[in-house]
C-alpha cells in the first residue's frame, strides 16, 4: 500500500499522458484538461514546502544561536515585515490588500516597492560581480595546454570579439567568422548534446513510469 | 621571480581594478561603434513587424528574475515599445515567480509612453504554479488556465483578452528566458512542438550558444542573445521610428566591447607567462 | 506610520536604498564581510516573502479559495488534499504519503516529457539536419549543411559509451570532439559576455540613476 499506491498512481498518469499525446480523444482531453488543473495546485503546495524549509533553516539557527544567527534572524525578520506587506498593505498599486477592500492600498507602500528596490538590485548585482572572478579565474587557469583547449580558446575569441560592435571594427569579417562559427559547428555539437540529453530524459521518463527507477520513493519512512 | 613568472602573477586585485576601469571609462568617453544586426534579430523584429496591429495579441512570457536583470529587462522593454508603437496588443505572463515583478516594472514604464491603457491594449496574466501544466493548459484554454489576471481581474472583463482563447489566437509568442524554466526547456518541447505556435525567444547569453540548433530547425523564429541582442532590438526600433526611449544596452556596447579585449588579453598574458616559464624548464 | 511615509514621499530614497544595498553586494570583492552578509540575508527574506505573497495572490485565492468558496468548485479539494500530503512528511506515522502526489506528478511530467522530447529535441532536429529545404538554396549552404551533419553524427558519436572508442571509432569521435570544443568555446565566450553585461548594468545604475554623472 504505502509504496503500490504512489508507484500505481505514477504509471497510471505517466500511460495515460502519453495515451493522450498520441490519441486525442474527447474522453482523453477532458481528462487531460483536469490534470493540468491538478498538477497546477499540486505544485503549489510543494513549492511552499520549499518556503518552509527555509523558514525552518533559519528558525533552528535563531534558536540555536549557533554562528551567524543574527544573518539568519535579518532573513526571517525580512521575511515576515515582507509578507506582510505583500497581504496586508499590497501586492502592488492596483491590487487590493487583505486590509482595504478598495483598490488602493491604505498607506502608499507595497509589495512591488520592496522588489524593485530591494530584491532586484541585490538580485542584479550579486550576480554581475562574477565578472570579477571570472576574469581572474580566465586569467589564471585558462591555459591552452593541448590541441583541445587551444581550439576551445580561439572559439572563444572569435566569440569574444565577434559578437561585440569593435569586433566588426578592428576587422570587417569578424562578425561573419563569428556567425559561422555559431550556425555552424556550434550548432552542430549543440544538437548532438541535445539528442543526448533528450535520449537521456526519455529513458529516465520511461524508468520512472514503469517503476524501474525508484529513487524518488526513499522520500518518507516504510 | 623572472619577467615571465611575474607575468603570470598579476594580483587578484589589479585584476579586479583592471575589469573596473575597462567598464567604466567608455561611459565617459564612449566609442560609438555601431552595432551590427545579427540575423537571428532581425528576424524576430520582423515577426513582430508582421503581426497585425489592432488584432491578436503578443505573447510574452517572463521567464527570469532580476539575477538576469541587466541582460533581458531591455529586451522586453523594447519589445513593449515595438509591439505598443505599432498598435499590436499585448499579453505578458510569467513562469518565473521571481520575475513577476519586472513584468509590472515594465509595462508600468513603457505603456504610459504609448498611451496604452490596461485591460483595452494589454494584459498582464502573472504567475501560476506548474509551468509545463500550465504552458500546455493555455494550449487548451487561457482563460481556464488564468481564470484571472494579475490584479485579480476576471480575463472576460478584460476588452483585449475577448476572442483569445488558446495559441490558436496568438500570432507570436516570446519567452525571455535565463534558464528553466525558459523557452528551450518549456516554450520549445510543451509549446511549439505540441500546438505548432510560432515562437521568438531572447536569452541570456549563457544560453544562447545552445540555443542554435532550434533557429535552424526552425523551431524558433528569431532570437535575441544577452545584452548584445537587446542592444541590437533597441537600434532596430530606434531605426525605425517606434521610441526616442533611452537605449541602455547600446549604451553598454563600447563597456561590453572593452571588457572583451581586457578579458582577451589577461588570457593572453596568463598564457604567454604559462608557455614561457614551459620553455624556460 | 512616520518612517514609511518618508519611504515613499522623500523623492530618489529608492535610489539611494537600491544603490547602498548594491554597493554592500559589491563589498564582497574585498572579502567575506557582515556588510555583505546582511544584504544576502535581506535578499533571501524579501525573495521568500515575496514568493509567498505572489502564491497567496496569484494562487491560492483565486485557483483554491474563491473556486471552493465562492465558485462551489468542490473538485478542487481532491488536488488540494494530495497536495497537503506532502506536508506528511513531518508527520512520523504518515510520512510515506508523500509519496502519493510525488507519484502524481512525477507520472504525469514523465508523461507529458516523453512525446515532448521526442518530438522537438529528436524528431525535428533530426528534420532540421536532413530536410531544410533552404539547405539547398546555394553552394555555400549545401557545403555548410553537409559540414554540420557530420558535426551531429561525430558528436553523437563521442558520447557514445557502450562501446569502447577504437579503431574506426575512435577516429569519428576524435572529428566529434573538434565540434564539442567549438561549441564549449562559443558558450565560454557568450559565458563571459553575459557576465559582463551584468556588471555593466548594475554600473550603469549606480552611474546614472544614483550618481547622474552619466546619460
Amino acid at each position: 500500500m504505502k509504496q503500490a499506491l504512489p508507484r500505481l498512481l505514477c504509471l497510471v498518469a505517466g500511460v495515460v499522458m502519453i495515451v493522450q499525446f498520441f490519441v486525442p480523444h474527447g474522453v482523453s482531453e477532458t481528462l487531460f484538461s483536469e490534470s493540468l488543473r491538478w498538477v497546477r495546485i499540486i505544485s503549489a503546495f510543494a513549492l511552499i514546502l520549499g518556503v518552509r524549509s527555509i523558514i525552518a533553516h533559519h528558525g533552528t539557527r535563531v534558536r540555536r544561536r549557533t554562528a551567524g544567527w543574527v544573518y539568519s534572524a535579518v532573513t526571517l525578520t525580512a521575511m515576515v515585515v515582507s509578507t506582510f506587506i505583500g497581504l496586508f498593505v499590497g501586492k502592488d498599486a492596483n491590487t487590493p490588500s487583505l486590509l482595504a477592500s478598495g483598490a488602493q492600498t491604505p498607506i502608499p507602500l507595497h509589495m512591488q516597492l520592496l522588489y524593485e528596490n530591494i530584491m532586484a538590485p541585490l538580485g542584479a548585482t550579486m550576480f554581475s560581480i562574477l565578472a570579477f572572478y571570472m576574469a581572474s579565474a580566465a586569467y589564471r587557469a585558462f591555459r591552452a595546454r593541448n590541441k583541445e583547449a587551444t581550439l576551445l580558446l580561439v572559439a572563444a575569441f572569435i566569440v569574444m570579439i565577434g559578437m561585440v560592435p569593435i569586433g566588426a571594427a578592428i576587422w570587417t569579417k569578424f562578425p561573419d567568422v563569428a556567425q559561422w562559427l555559431l550556425n555552424v559547428p556550434n550548432m552542430a555539437a549543440k544538437r548532438g548534446i541535445w539528442f543526448g540529453i533528450a535520449l537521456g530524459m526519455i529513458a529516465t521518463s520511461l524508468k520512472i513510469i514503469l517503476g524501474i527507477e525508484r529513487g524518488w520513493l526513499g522520500g518518507g519512512r516504510g | 621571480m623572472n619577467f615571465a613568472e611575474r607575468l603570470g602573477r598579476i594580483d587578484r586585485r589589479i585584476v579586479f581594478a583592471f575589469i573596473a576601469v575597462v567598464v567604466i571609462v567608455p561611459f565617459f568617453l564612449p566609442l560609438s561603434i555601431l552595432s551590427r544586426v545579427s540575423p537571428e534579430a532581425q528576424r524576430l523584429f520582423d515577426a513582430v513587424e508582421d503581426i497585425r496591429p489592432n488584432d491578436k495579441p503578443l505573447l510574452i512570457s517572463i521567464d527570469f528574475d532580476p539575477q538576469s536583470m541587466p541582460e533581458i529587462y531591455p529586451m522586453l522593454e523594447a519589445l513593449l515599445r515595438h509591439a505598443f508603437a505599432r498598435d499590436v496588443p499585448v499579453v505578458v505572463m510569467a513562469l518565473w515567480v521571481t520575475g513577476v515583478g519586472l513584468g509590472e516594472l515594465a509595462l508600468n514604464q513603457v505603456a504610459p509612453e504609448y498611451g496604452k491603457e490596461y485591460g483595452r491594449d494589454y494584459a498582464f496574466l502573472g504567475w501560476k504554479p506548474g509551468f509545463a501544466a500550465v504552458v500546455l493548459g493555455m494550449g487548451r484554454s487561457i482563460p481556464e488556465t488564468y481564470p484571472t489576471d494579475q490584479y485579480d481581474t476576471p480575463l472576460d472583463e478584460l476588452p483585449v483578452m475577448q476572442g483569445v482563447r488558446n495559441y490558436d489566437d496568438i500570432p507570436l509568442a516570446i519567452s525571455l528566458s535565463a534558464g528553466d524554466p525558459g523557452v528551450m526547456t518549456v516554450w520549445i518541447p510543451y509549446v511549439q512542438a505540441r500546438f505548432g505556435q510560432d515562437l521568438g525567444a531572447g536569452v541570456t547569453a549563457v544560453s544562447a550558444a545552445d540555443a542554435y540548433p532550434f533557429l535552424q530547425s526552425g523551431q524558433l523564429t528569431g532570437l535575441l542573445a544577452g545584452m548584445k541582442g537587446a542592444a541590437e532590438y533597441e537600434f532596430l526600433i530606434a531605426e525605425a521610428g517606434y521610441t526616442e526611449a533611452a537605449t541602455p544596452a547600446i549604451q553598454a556596447m563600447d563597456s561590453q566591447s572593452m571588457a572583451h579585449l581586457a578579458i582577451i588579453l589577461l588570457i593572453v598574458l596568463g598564457n604567454a607567462s604559462f608557455i614561457l616559464t614551459r620553455k624556460r624548464k | 506610520m512616520h518612517v514609511l511615509e518618508l519611504l515613499t514621499t522623500v523623492p530618489g530614497i529608492w535610489v539611494w536604498v537600491g544603490a547602498l544595498l548594491t554597493l554592500a553586494i559589491f563589498s564582497f570583492l574585498f572579502g567575506d564581510n557582515p556588510l555583505y552578509k546582511v544584504a544576502e540575508h535581506l535578499y533571501v527574506g524579501v525573495s521568500v516573502g515575496y514568493m509567498i505573497t505572489i502564491y497567496y495572490w496569484n494562487f491560492f485565492k483565486p485557483d483554491l479559495i474563491d473556486p471552493l468558496f465562492r465558485g462551489g468548485q468542490f473538485i478542487v479539494i481532491i488536488p488540494a488534499l494530495l497536495g497537503l500530503c506532502y506536508f506528511a512528511i513531518f508527520i512520523q506515522k504518515l510520512s510515506w504519503a508523500v509519496r502519493i502526489p510525488m507519484g502524481f506528478v512525477l507520472g504525469w511530467g514523465a508523461g507529458v516529457a516523453v512525446p515532448a522530447m521526442l518530438q522537438s529535441y529528436i524528431i525535428r532536429q533530426i528534420q532540421g539536419s536532413l530536410l531544410a529545404p533552404e539547405m539547398l538554396a546555394s553552394w555555400d549552404t549545401i557545403v555548410w549543411g553537409i559540414v554540420s551533419f557530420l558535426g551531429v553524427i561525430t558528436t553523437v558519436v563521442y558520447f557514445f559509451f557502450s562501446r569502447e572508442q577504437k579503431g574506426a571509432l575512435k577516429v569519428v569521435a576524435n572529428i566529434g570532439i573538434i565540434y564539442i570544443m567549438v561549441g564549449f568555446g562559443a558558450s565560454f565566450g557568450y559565458t563571459v559576455m553575459a557576465r559582463v553585461s551584468l556588471l555593466i548594468g548594475r554600473l550603469q545604475f549606480l552611474l546614472r540613476d544614483w550618481l547622474g554623472v552619466i546619460s
